[in-house]
């Protein structure tokens, strides 16, 4: 997709991205530091987990259903090294994210062969073995009771005294700077050779493999760059929520993750992105119909791939293209 | 223990038939369709809340109930194709099985909403006493449900093979192609199969309701092990699927003279070395 328009190379396409991070630099000041402060560090973490999903789902063409599983054994990760070994959040993110990606590698080496229908269904199963386990190994993860008191860590900074990120702002910034770094590293893959071959395998994978891209090895990339970005969101969001518990690992985060994914717009950028605020805030909205409110969501996907297959994120490509297709012409 | 070991092998028995009769449909979906149906679960709770519904709210008999449910579900199923996964057919196969997880989604929360949350019993009127069988002690609703399982497996192993619609699906299974060709129209064969996978589904929610309790969310579990059972009898093979069924259900209820905790994970575990060692399927001769 990307490959067959011609790259916009002037500056100005920079400008609505510049805006973004200016906007969600100055938030705390319009929003306060209370409620929608907490959804936008909700968005943004979940920023970090669909756009480390839609590498696999959008960009490599690989239906993943077990993504939760990263995202919950990067959460149980950082939460186990600070609580049983006292290790702060920063080596708690840096493991989370090595021993998901770790996780993902070996996964990867087992279920990739095997792509299509098998693959997708391999991922379902793996979570539900991260699941189990996290349910029944009660003398590590203390079971369905979940661990509690995973705290984020206060830096004291030479000058400019004690940074607390048990506190909503700081840790706003943080999930802040970690999602520009994911967002940044995923932008940059597909946008290398990497990222043709993954075009490649998306699109024909034969006729790929023909030309010389290998099939599994792009998709074990794909794959374990997924699980590095799903374990530090899932890190992050067990030491924001200071709980971590055996539910993150279920079907229905995975499926919250899609959805934010695909109806953002799976092979975007910002479709993600999109996706993540709108599905934080939009359950939200919704809650004056509690009951009602899975039932419209699901609705939405349904229509959503009926008449959307691209996601919100098309309407605005399309805006953008259709002139100069014109033009073309 | 060592005699407590058919009664092990008889639950197991009763709880892979049932394995077998969503797995069967499960398969037939994807082989014939190319959907892997993840709403495939919510259509067996859809059985068993609908059974609930009809029988312990609206006083229906249980004997009339069973196949009333089976023809909703079925009618739900022929609506569901030519809404939905008609339109998908020719988009990539991801399309629709992200169909699926939002129909999942839509219809788990439908009938929460329906129905309440919280887990309820089919009104049966069959005995509760116990009955013995031999070294084997039972109930009447779980000898209903075995027979009635076999006697549908036997049914849908008659259709497919003696009914022209079913020897028409087979060859769509076969060659979808060459199916077309001869003239056999794939909406037809789609809306056929849709509709008999969620009937199938729907049936063994109602059987196994009258046996457990029945809750919006029993149909995640069933899809997962719907799907190893899919995948241990191979994708796509109907007999594989009710073989693979039946070992699921023994090596679960065997399981649980082990590990009760980690019963679930058998499937799991069975589906990996499958993966790894025999991606086929158990059956599949090389």
């Amino acid at each position: 997709m990307a490959s067959s328009s011609a790259p916009d190379r002037s500056p100005l396409r920079l400008v609505p991205w510049a805006a973004g991070a200016a906007a969600l630099l100055a938030a705390p000041l319009a929003i306060g530091q209370g409620y929608e402060l907490h959804l936008l560090i909700i968005a943004t973490i979940f920023t970090i987990v669909a756009s480390s999903l839609s590498l696999l789902v959008g960009y490599a063409g690989l239906l993943s259903l077990g993504h939760a599983a990263f995202f919950g054994l990067g959460a149980y990760v950082s939460a186990l090294l600070l609580l049983r070994l006292g290790v702060s959040m920063w080596g708690g993110l840096v493991c989370a994210a090595v021993i998901s990606a770790l996780a993902a590698f070996l996964v990867g080496g087992l279920v990739l062969k095997v792509r299509g229908n098998r693959f997708i269904i391999t991922t379902v199963a793996f979570a539900e073995i991260m699941h189990l386990i996290a349910v029944n190994a009660v003398d590590l993860t203390r079971g369905q009771m979940g661990l509690d008191g995973v705290a984020a860590p206060k830096v004291a900074i030479p000058g400019l005294g004690v940074i607390d990120f048990g506190t909503k702002i700081a840790f706003y910034y943080l999930v802040l700077a970690m999602a520009a770094i994911c967002i940044a590293t995923i932008a940059r893959i597909v946008r290398s050779p990497i990222g043709w071959g993954l075009a490649a395998l998306r699109e024909n994978e034969n006729l790929g493999e023909a030309v010389g891209v290998s099939a599994f090895r792009h998709a074990m990339i794909a794959f374990v760059v997924g699980g590095f970005f799903a374990g530090i969101g899932g890190a992050l969001y067990g030491h924001y929520m200071q709980f971590v518990s055996p539910d993150l690992f279920l079907f229905s985060y995975t499926t919250t993750m899609l959805v934010m994914v695909v109806i953002g717009g799976k092979m975007s950028i910002a479709g993600p992105i999109i996706g993540a605020v709108v599905f934080t805030v939009l359950p939200e909205a919704l809650r004056v119909a509690t009951t009602y409110r899975l039932v419209v969501l699901g609705t939405i996907l349904l229509i959503a791939i009926l008449v959307l297959p691209n996601g919100l994120a098309s309407l605005w490509e399309r805006r953008r293209r259709a002139p100069a297709a014109a033009l073309g012409n | 223990m060592i005699d407590l070991l058919p009664q092990f092998l008889f639950n197991g028995l009763l709880i892979g038939a049932s394995y077998a009769l969503i797995a069967v449909g499960l398969t037939m979906i994807f082989g014939i369709m190319n959907i892997a149906n993840f709403a495939h679960g919510q259509l067996y709770m859809l059985g068993g809340c609908l059974g609930y519904f009809l029988t312990a709210r609206l006083g229906l008999h249980y004997l009339l109930t069973v196949p009333l449910v089976v023809l909703v579900v079925m009618a739900l199923g022929l609506l569901l194709e030519r809404t939905i996964f008609r339109r998908l057919r020719y988009e990539p196969a991801m399309s629709s099985v992200l169909a699926t997880v939002g129909l999942a989604i839509l219809l788990e929360n439908a009938a929460r909403v329906l129905w309440g949350p919280q887990p309820e019993p089919i009104a049966t009127g069959f005995s509760q006493m116990p009955i013995q069988l031999g070294p084997v002690f039972t109930t009447e609703a779980r000898v209903f449900a075995v027979v009635t399982t076999f006697g549908a497996l036997l049914l849908v192993y008659l259709f497919l093979n003696r009914s022209l619609l079913g020897t028409a699906m087979r060859a769509t299974f076969q060659q979808s192609e060459a199916a077309a060709l001869v003239g056999i129209s794939i909406d037809k064969v789609h809306a056929a199969t849709f509709a008999l996978g969620a009937g199938l589904a729907a049936l063994g929610g109602v059987l196994l309701g009258a046996i457990f309790f029945v809750y919006p969310t029993m149909g995640t579990t069933a899809t997962l092990k719907a799907f190893i059972v899919v995948i241990l009898g191979g994708l796509g093979s109907i007999g594989g699927s009710v073989v693979g069924g039946l070992i699921l259900g023994l090596a679960e209820s065997l399981g649980t003279l082990v590990s009760s905790a980690y019963k679930d994970a058998i499937g799991f575990v069975l589906v990996i070395l499958i993966l790894l060692y025999r991606p086929d399927g158990l059956f599949k001769r090389s």
